[in-house]
């Protein structure tokens, strides 16, 4: 599947070739520790099931104070 | 894979649990869990005066929030907001806009107050002609004008949005630092001691993680798309923090042990370094480890 993924922390969009959230978070060594994740506006779990063409946006939960 | 509790779509598993929730069982999870640490800890006192020192980001916004249902409950309690604003170019002004509005929409008082107008330099002029690591020097300020302040506003507590995350980062600092003094001042509720010239502190989200506060900002729309302060990189505390979160992913848990086992001997530290006096600084009264307060020896190094 090809998935639009979004890290706010990088501010960068790529495609991922990949058939889960897991294997998104290993391929882009992402720690589940700092990300929320969005799915169209939606919060998901890390083990939601994904379509081709699913957007997904990693939204970093760090803030400066 | 469904919700723990009532079977629909979760938004979060939970930390260092099997547990995962949806929406609506998050939120009272959440809440319940900050009002059990307020109970727990004594944090509000009815008929009391309560400022929440918030910065617009997430963490501040939630500890607000949650404690004006509380006050709206309590009745007699009040609150109050009190911002900082370090002068910090492109980064502080978009996050004091948020706490600007959350405060308008919510009818809570914010008093905004500047160290370019307390000190005479924002942080990115003071950096500039300090050359020290900008955190120390922001922490510094910061702490020294939210305690100066919520004296002068005369306020009983100060509320922070210190999180779990925050605290396990702290406290592995302090170690790494040799600081166990520094630690003994830390914990859920600060400044017990029963000193005129300190606001008694407390941190509501204590024993929450970031992510478990992101998510709750998240669903309650307290949050938006912001950048993180560009000073942050710079700091022990960001590395600490990323060791942490790898840590936590390879043994579960971690944090939460840092946390429990540092509660845990909290009572032997503040024993250890009760008998160390605090002093007044010299030139501006306020609290002090030596003759003169830190805030005034950067104050006189800026001059």
């Amino acid at each position: 599947m090809k998935i639009k993924v979004y890290i706010d922390k990088f501010k960068e969009s790529k495609i991922v070739d990949c058939e889960s959230i897991k294997e998104i978070i290993k391929k882009l060594n992402l720690n589940l520790e700092e990300f929320i994740i969005v799915k169209n506006g939606e919060l998901i779990t890390e083990n939601t099931k994904l379509k081709d063409k699913d957007e997904i946006k990693f939204l970093s939960v760090m803030s400066g104070g | 894979m469904v919700c723990s509790r009532c079977k629909t779509r979760p938004v979060i598993k939970l930390p260092n649990s099997a547990v995962s929730l949806c929406k609506s069982c998050f939120i009272k999870y959440f809440e319940k869990k900050v009002r059990r640490t307020i109970r727990e800890y004594n944090m509000i006192t009815k008929g009391e005066v309560i400022a929440v020192g918030v910065s617009g980001g997430k963490d501040s916004l939630t500890t607000l929030h949650i404690l004006n249902q509380i006050v709206k409950q309590q009745r007699t309690t009040k609150i109050l907001a009190i911002a900082i604003n370090e002068g910090i170019h492109g980064y502080r002004d978009k996050t004091l806009d948020n706490a600007v509005k959350y405060c308008d929409k919510n009818g809570i008082k914010l008093h905004i107050y500047s160290f370019e107008e307390e000190f005479g330099y924002s942080l990115d002029k003071a950096i500039k002609k300090l050359k020290l690591n900008p955190c120390s020097i922001c922490g510094v300020f910061r702490r020294y004008l939210l305690n100066q302040k919520a004296k002068e506003l005369k306020v009983d507590k100060l509320a922070t949005g210190h999180n779990l995350d925050d605290e396990a980062q702290s406290i592995i600092m302090n170690f790494f630092k040799n600081s166990t003094e520094t630690s003994a001042r830390l914990g859920p509720v600060t400044g017990i001691k029963l000193d005129k010239g300190f606001i008694q502190r407390v941190k509501p989200l204590y024993f929450l993680t970031e992510k478990e506060v992101m998510t709750y900002a998240f669903l309650k729309g307290l949050n938006e798309e912001l950048n993180e302060c560009p000073y942050a990189t710079e700091s022990l505390r960001n590395d600490v923090k990323e060791m942490l979160n790898e840590f936590n992913i390879k043994y579960p848990a971690t944090k939460y042990s840092v946390i429990n086992s540092f509660l845990d001997i909290l009572p032997l530290l503040k024993e250890k370094y009760k008998n160390n006096k605090l002093k007044y600084c010299k030139y501006c009264g306020e609290p002090a480890s030596n003759e003169t307060c830190q805030a005034c020896e950067y104050v006189g190094m800026l001059k």
